[in-house]
């Protein structure tokens, strides 16, 4: 069985001495021992703790409700008005953002071989199960989105902006090979890391996970070549992953917001939704890793450690998406042209301004000082806290931009948002600048359909596979270790890399 | 449990017969098993015969082990080709094949045909890395071969391929390393 540490004080000595762990606290750094460490946590898997039985139920209500929602909203308004799916577009996109990018920070951590990240990749990588949801979500927004051209009555040819080539209906097919490459890719990677983990777990599981590890680990012995490919394989498909995330990101801003409000032409939006996406996935990492940590038992396994450090990680992010945020606005209030103003204006300053500076306050002047206390950052709650905060600020953010500008677009063809096919010399404008629009119920119903749906996939994707990475975790035992330096107890680390 | 017939067959090809017997010797530390490997070295078994198995990476030569090489980095770089190849073909027949002048713009356009063709590249390329895993990894067996659970709890496994004539010293070998337990496929 796994001791709390290794060459770790007992829980009696937490703060007894100040000497005795430096200026940190003794949960600073947790390093479980390698023996027993498959069983300990294959034991927390079988008895799980009260919240996660409440994860589950709370995941599947919501998700009930969102398919209500969803199903009456479909009666009620059909697909051919798309102004009537923007909320259902601005949940979708809000889950896409904050899973997509979270088995990101699984790789990028393990690029950079920070020891502290071990406890959070495999939560990171099981968002992966959430990118299959995503293509599900996905197809009623290809449904939605209006196509790029149209004939008038008179036969006349009139298209919208669009970054597709010579498409005239809905770039759908592309959007939705994109959307799979990506689920492929986040799959492959929870596979390949998650089976030294299936391999070793196989004779204590039974029933359908014995067989699920079977299948997906057969053949799995730990050789040095399988080590050499699963880390190759890792460092390829992460940098795969990055380079496919940031494309699909950039596919949907464009087509499903940009595209959405005549005359927008922006290219800080899909950098910006980037950063947006590292921010909100990062966060919700760090929610999950605490969740576990706090009330559901991992507390002997998940130390301080990789609070402290991903929240500085945390806290450049919130900076850089303050910036991006700065630098849209700063752009078009420099441009001042009647498009820029409009736009301005609908985004920020009269129709959305309420859920503009909500969002400004849940993404930055909230976790802001709470990123900058030191102190926070080591406790190990600022970061978590913190987190809350900026994925409540992105929902916000994701409904100002994506059901504002699906409430933007004009419902019919001609006027100013289709034109002639050789009339892109004008611009198309957003004049007379539209007001806000509110959700109905069945847009709220989505909306918790979308949070309960992450959470249900979330949830039974911990049941399924082993939730920490136990080859990391093991792997970072043999090169840590607390130990006494004058009269403190630091961290020492061993770097055969 | 018994194996369907192409499937044993398609095994066959994969790792053909041998009439070389697996011998698993199981260390509970890594300078044990490190130190058998060593002498292993000494008794002429070659170092393609002998593998050690472990719950985690263990740094590259801690244990005295050969270096191992493989071409996954090929993979990826052949997928891309294809699927690149893939995207400029489909969009520049499509666009050849019914010219559509939109917005002033050429019928050949660069920049909306850089879209379908990086979205090509990455998923050939993805797609190509885990084919290149599945084959350089060796994982499609079908059979779980001569392992020992205590592995996953921190004990080191060395599985040696030896000749029949080897088989008496590779256990002598591994015995006399500390080994707390020899198992063969026999």
């Amino acid at each position: 069985m796994a001791s709390e540490t290794q060459a770790h004080p007992p829980a009696a000595d937490h703060g007894h001495d100040a000497h005795e762990h430096g200026h940190f606290g003794p949960e600073m750094w947790v390093i479980p021992e390698a023996p027993g460490l498959v069983a300990e946590v294959n034991e927390k898997q079988n008895a799980p703790s009260g919240i996660f039985r409440m994860v589950l139920l709370a995941g599947a209500a919501l998700t009930i409700l969102g398919i209500v929602g969803f199903v009456l909203k479909a009666i009620t308004a059909g697909f051919s008005d798309h102004r009537a799916w923007g909320f259902y577009v601005a949940a979708f996109a809000f889950v896409f953002t904050l899973t997509a990018s979270a088995p990101l920070a699984a790789c990028a951590f393990r690029f950079t071989k920070s020891h502290w990240r071990r406890p959070l990749s495999r939560i990171a990588e099981i968002f992966s199960l959430v990118s299959i949801v995503n293509i599900l979500l996905f197809i009623p927004a290809l449904i939605a989105l209006p196509d790029i051209g149209v004939a008038t009555e008179s036969g006349e040819l009139m298209v919208r902006r669009s970054i597709w080539f010579q498409e005239l209906v809905n770039p759908s097919g592309w959007l939705l090979a994109g959307m799979i490459g990506l689920s492929f890719c986040s799959v492959a990677i929870l596979w390949l890391a998650a089976l030294p983990d299936m391999a070793q777990s196989r004779h204590l599981v039974s029933g359908f996970r014995a067989s699920l590890y079977g299948r997906l680990a057969g053949g799995w012995y730990g050789t040095k070549r399988q080590w050499q490919v699963q880390k190759g394989g890792l460092a390829i498909l992460g940098a795969l992953y990055f380079m496919m995330v940031v494309f699909v990101q950039f596919l949907v801003v464009s087509d499903f917001a940009m595209a959405m409000i005549p005359g927008w032409k922006d290219s800080i939006l899909p950098p910006f939704y980037t950063v947006i996406s590292f921010q909100g996935g990062l966060a919700t990492i760090l929610l999950v890793a605490y969740a576990m940590r706090r009330w559901g038992g991992y507390r002997d396994l998940i130390g301080q450690a990789p609070f402290w450090a991903a929240s500085k990680v945390l806290l450049g992010l919130t900076l850089l998406h303050t910036y991006h945020l700065f630098a849209f606005f700063i752009t078009y209030w420099y441009g001042r042209l009647e498009v820029e103003q409009a736009i301005l204006n609908y985004l920020m300053f009269d129709s959305y301004i309420g859920i503009f500076w909500a969002q400004l306050f849940f993404t930055f002047f909230i976790p802001f000082p709470i990123l900058v206390s030191n102190h926070a950052r080591r406790e190990g709650w600022g970061a978590p806290l913190a987190a809350i905060f900026i994925v409540i600020g992105l929902l916000l953010w994701h409904i100002r931009i994506f059901a504002a500008a699906f409430a933007a677009a004009p419902a019919v063809e001609g006027g100013l948002y289709y034109l002639p096919s050789d009339a892109f010399s004008f611009p198309a404008l957003l004049l007379p600048v539209p007001g806000a629009t509110f959700p109905d119920l069945w847009d709220i119903f989505m909306i918790l359909g979308g949070v309960g749906i992450v959470l249900l996939v979330f949830r039974i994707g911990m049941m399924l596979l082993p939730p920490l990475s136990l080859w990391e975790m093991k792997e970072g035992s043999m090169y840590q270790r607390v130990d006494t330096l004058i009269r403190g107890r630091y961290l020492v680390l061993a770097k055969p890399e | 449990m018994a194996m369907p017939g192409f499937l044993q067959q398609l095994r066959d090809v994969m790792y053909p017969p041998s009439r070389k017997q697996a011998i698993l010797g199981l260390f509970q530390d890594a300078e044990s098993a490190a130190t058998a490997g060593d002498a292993l070295k000494d008794a002429g078994v070659p170092d393609t015969d002998y593998d050690f198995l472990t719950d985690s990476p263990y740094p590259e030569g801690s244990l005295g082990e050969r270096e191992e090489k493989h071409r996954l980095y090929l993979y990826p770089f052949i997928g891309a080709l294809l699927g690149l190849s893939s995207g400029i073909m489909i969009t520049a027949m499509t666009q050849v094949a019914y010219p559509l002048v939109t917005g002033g713009k050429p019928v050949l356009s660069l920049p909306p045909m850089a879209i379908v063709c990086y979205e090509g590249t990455m998923l050939g390329a993805i797609l190509f890395t885990v084919i290149g895993i599945v084959f350089e990894s060796r994982l499609p067996k079908f059979q779980l071969g001569l392992y020992d659970d205590r592995i996953t709890q921190g004990f080191l496994g060395l599985r040696v391929n030896a000749e029949p004539e080897q088989r008496y010293e590779v256990i002598q070998i591994m015995n006399s390393a500390g080994a707390v337990e020899v198992k063969t496929d026999q």
